[in-house]
């Protein structure tokens, strides 16, 4: 079994920030002396990440996940635990660690914008002394896969948002590094950016096994990609598992829609019925029994019945059930 | 070393490109150039019209200190503002943290990142005006004195390179600083005057927290045959001290700034 | 209005708050140059005897300060933050509001000069014992004083926006702000007072906007000014207050249209 790209104990991250009141007295008081507040970012988290996986870091906003990667890129020193990434510790920022890996933020440009993407991917390859085939090979494969030849020659700032993420992430990957934290990447592009993204993310950890931790708010970010989630909330893990058991264990039922052609009064026999609008009715029942009950609707509504559905309960459901509990599960083998 | 080399090569390369992609802001930072070392040139004419000496120093004395003066600043115009001015947007919006992920010394990533190429032309018109102003001297300027004279002219431009460094690292704690480097291109202006006329006060300053005069004044002293080796050393040992405060204070940024960044 | 300037105060106010140290900091950087200028011309009236072109150094050092404290109220920084917020994208959200950007910007300009303005005066009073001034002025130049400040306060303030514009076609007006800064320093009355530049030279600078701005006020304060020039220098004040009103209206309307071709 190999050694674990990245291990993480007892990480644990807290903010100084200033205070600031509202009120024009405030405001002189503050000209005179400052209040300061801590904030607990993260609060003694470990995992680890094998090499070659995707795990999708999952928690809403000022869970603590931005704060976790910086740590783990080596941006911020943590006030306590320890974490090596592919056997460095991030923060004292090793030549060697800072080849391997790279950090995308989806909300931040590393780009000049006023010259081509071309011209600063030439000044990366000085920075990281990438030797010239290798970065010619390198670049002609990400030009590829994201399709980047009518862009590298304009000037960055000419490009639309979802055009800049594609030529931010070749920036990213020109050094070809082993690890890739990716911070919510594919945020404020439209749908079909966002998909392109996720194929390419996918794609590349295929081609080169690149070990990936993306971050994101979007549900379909990650079950597009990931097939181990980390769920974080008030910087605490509270889920570090397989997706699909996280779904079995928060949400052990399924969602039955049932279209009806007139209304038959109450459906709560057959489950709990969630929402009853127009004559769709939306009942949730244990997954051990969906098969039955599914039968028995079919059978004893008869032709009042217009359409019936069976599905796994929207994954957002399930997330915001982890959320809302607030205590770590227990974690489910791997 | 190569590699550093390599890096700043390629980052002149690309800063070069940009600004020839707006040659008309080219030509008139050049044009521009004619114009500040003219009027400057004017204003001394314009006193000394009144006078023959001004603390000792007489007319084409004063040219050459004005080289001097035009030559740093050109020199530090070139490489050390542009970065710097950089680096306290970086710091403003959050973008430092990519210098930080390069596996390259940040340092230098953050004084040489960007260059303003066409500064190069106020280092070559400085030095005209430093050989214009020689030859009104007339002194035959002697091996001895040129050595001198280069050498206290790069310790001027590590001074000042030091000083710059300093108050833009103050910009990690005080967020928006970027109007320090108007204060400091203010108090550059002190050092279009020989160091000597100034009441002691300020030129205590000048050649210590703010080492404008000192940089531009020694030079224009060595040349002018009036400095020797000991002043030089001093003031090489002096250069050498502030560069490495400078650089103490920019580590305590940079691990101030990983502390706390969100 | 009114209500509009109070709740801009509060909030600038409150962002001042913020950057407290840098405020003072900034404030240095008006008294420099005049302090350099003064160390300089003290120097050469030295060398000829205590007095040049019937100013003596006491005389130089009252002109200096003069020129100080009015280089430090007319101070308009507009054009340079201008051009920052427009390449940072911040410029369109100001423009969708009711409220024209220039607003922001004289609350901004006036916060600042309030709070730095003691601190100013301290280090006048420094300079003058330094230098060992004397003071010429009557009662009725502080009277002329007060409405030639102003003026001179808002035709920098105006001449600072019709510069600002320039960016909506130049997107880096670095090269205009330092063309007109260096006109500004031989014409306006830093390099000396007017009086002793060539004559040439003194035509042109009373030609130009950038004296009335400055060295005019500095006169009338120093008190080195009759009554008669002093109101003459008013109008010429007021004449180039309106002109630069007039260039900006028809520059920033350009401008606008300039900007939304180009894309924000």
């Amino acid at each position: 079994m190999d050694a674990p790209v990245v291990d993480v104990r007892a990480l644990r991250k807290v903010y100084r920030v200033t205070e600031r009141e509202t009120g024009l007295a405030a405001t002189f008081r503050s000209f005179v002396k400052r209040r300061y507040r801590e904030v607990l970012a993260v609060d003694g988290i470990t995992f680890h990440i094998d090499p070659g996986e995707v795990v999708g870091f999952l928690g809403p906003n000022g869970a603590g996940k931005t704060t976790t990667l910086k740590m783990l890129s080596g941006l911020l020193y943590p006030t306590g635990g320890e974490a090596t990434v592919l056997g460095h510790v991030p923060w004292r920022r090793e030549g060697s660690f800072l080849r391997g890996m790279t950090l995308l933020m989806g909300n931040r440009s590393q780009l000049v914008w006023d010259i081509p993407a071309a011209d600063s991917f030439l000044v990366l390859k000085e920075i990281y002394a990438v030797p010239a085939a290798q970065y010619k090979r390198t670049l002609d494969e990400l030009t590829e896969l994201l399709e980047l030849q009518p862009l590298l020659h304009k000037p960055v700032r000419g490009l639309s948002l979802g055009e800049r993420m594609k030529v931010e992430f070749a920036a990213g990957l020109l050094h070809s590094p082993g690890v890739a934290f990716l911070d919510e990447p594919t945020l404020g592009l439209d749908i079909s950016m966002q998909g392109r993204i996720r194929r390419f993310v996918a794609e590349y950890n295929q081609r080169t096994g690149a070990t990936i931790l993306l971050t994101s708010h979007y549900m379909d970010d990650v079950v597009a990609l990931c097939r181990r989630v980390i769920v974080i909330h008030r910087g605490v893990l509270l889920y570090d598992g397989g997706l699909a058991d996280l779904a079995a264990r928060m949400a052990p039922y399924k969602r039955i829609t049932v279209t009806l052609r007139a209304s038959v009064g109450d459906l709560s026999s057959f489950g709990e019925v969630i929402s009853n609008n127009e004559n769709v009715v939306t009942i949730h029942v244990p997954r051990t029994q969906a098969a039955e009950r599914t039968a028995r609707l079919v059978r004893e509504l008869g032709d009042q019945l217009s359409d019936i559905s069976v599905e796994d309960p929207p994954i957002e459901e399930v997330i915001d059930k982890v959320f809302a509990s607030e205590r770590p599960l227990a974690e489910a083998t791997a | 070393m190569i590699r550093y080399l390599r890096m700043f090569r390629a980052f002149a390369s690309s800063e070069f490109q940009f600004e020839m992609e707006y040659r008309g802001n080219f030509y008139l930072s050049i044009f521009e150039m004619f114009l500040v070392i003219g009027t400057s040139i004017g204003a001394v004419l314009i006193m000394f019209g009144h006078t023959t000496t001004m603390n000792g120093w007489t007319l084409p004395q004063m040219i050459v200190l004005l080289g001097v003066y035009y030559l740093i600043q050109g020199g530090v115009n070139l490489v050390f503002s542009p970065s710097f001015e950089r680096l306290m947007e970086h710091v403003r919006v959050g973008t430092l943290d990519f210098h930080l992920l390069k596996p390259v010394n940040v340092q230098f990533l953050v004084s040489t990142r960007h260059l303003r190429v066409v500064r190069s032309a106020d280092l070559v018109l400085g030095l005209i005006v430093v050989i214009v102003g020689l030859l009104q001297v007339g002194d035959q300027v002697g091996v001895a004195q040129a050595l001198l004279f280069s050498v206290s002219l790069l310790f001027g431009v590590a001074l000042v390179y030091s000083l710059l460094l300093g108050l833009v690292t103050l910009s990690f704690w005080f967020v928006r600083v970027e109007n320090l480097l108007a204060i400091f291109w203010a108090f550059t202006e002190a050092g279009r005057f020989p160091v000597d006329v100034y009441p002691l006060w300020l030129r205590v300053s000048l050649s210590t927290i703010v080492p404008i005069g000192i940089a531009v004044t020694a030079p224009a002293n060595a040349i002018a045959g009036r400095m020797d080796w000991i002043g030089v050393a001093l003031l090489g040992a002096g250069t050498v001290l502030s560069v490495v405060i400078a650089s103490a204070l920019w580590r305590k940024g940079l691990k101030s700034y990983t502390g706390a960044s969100a | 209005m009114i209500r509009i300037y109070r709740q801009l105060l509060v909030a600038q106010i409150q962002a001042a708050a913020q950057y407290r140290i840098q405020a003072v900091l900034w404030m240095l950087f008006s008294i420099i140059r005049p302090v350099i200028f003064l160390a300089a011309w003290t120097a050469v009236a030295n060398a000829q005897g205590g007095s040049v072109g019937g100013y003596t150094t006491s005389d130089f050092a009252a002109y200096y300060i003069a020129l100080t404290i009015v280089g430090h109220l007319n101070t308009a920084w507009n054009s340079f933050e201008f051009e920052f917020e427009v390449r940072q994208g911040r410029l369109s959200p100001k423009l969708l509001r009711p409220l024209h950007p220039l607003h922001y910007s004289v609350v901004e300009n006036l916060i600042w000069k309030v709070t730095t303005f003691l601190p100013l005066m301290l280090v006048c009073v420094v300079i003058a014992l330094t230098f060992q001034v004397k003071w010429n002025a009557e009662w009725w130049h502080l009277a002329l004083f007060v409405p030639s400040m102003i003026l001179a306060a808002a035709l920098n303030f105006m001449i600072g926006w019709v510069t600002a514009t320039a960016t909506f076609w130049l997107q880096r007006i670095n090269t205009v702000n330092t063309l007109l800064q260096r006109t500004s320093f031989i014409f306006a009355g830093q390099i000396a007072p007017l009086s002793l530049m060539p004559t040439a030279l003194q035509v042109i600078s009373y030609s130009l906007p950038f004296a009335y701005a400055l060295a005019i006020p500095a006169e009338i304060l120093r008190g080195g000014v009759t009554v008669e020039r002093g109101l003459l220098y008013l109008v010429g004040q007021a004449v180039w207050l309106a002109v630069a009103i007039v260039a900006y209206r028809f520059a920033w309307r350009a401008g606008l249209r300039e900007y939304s071709a180009v894309g924000a």
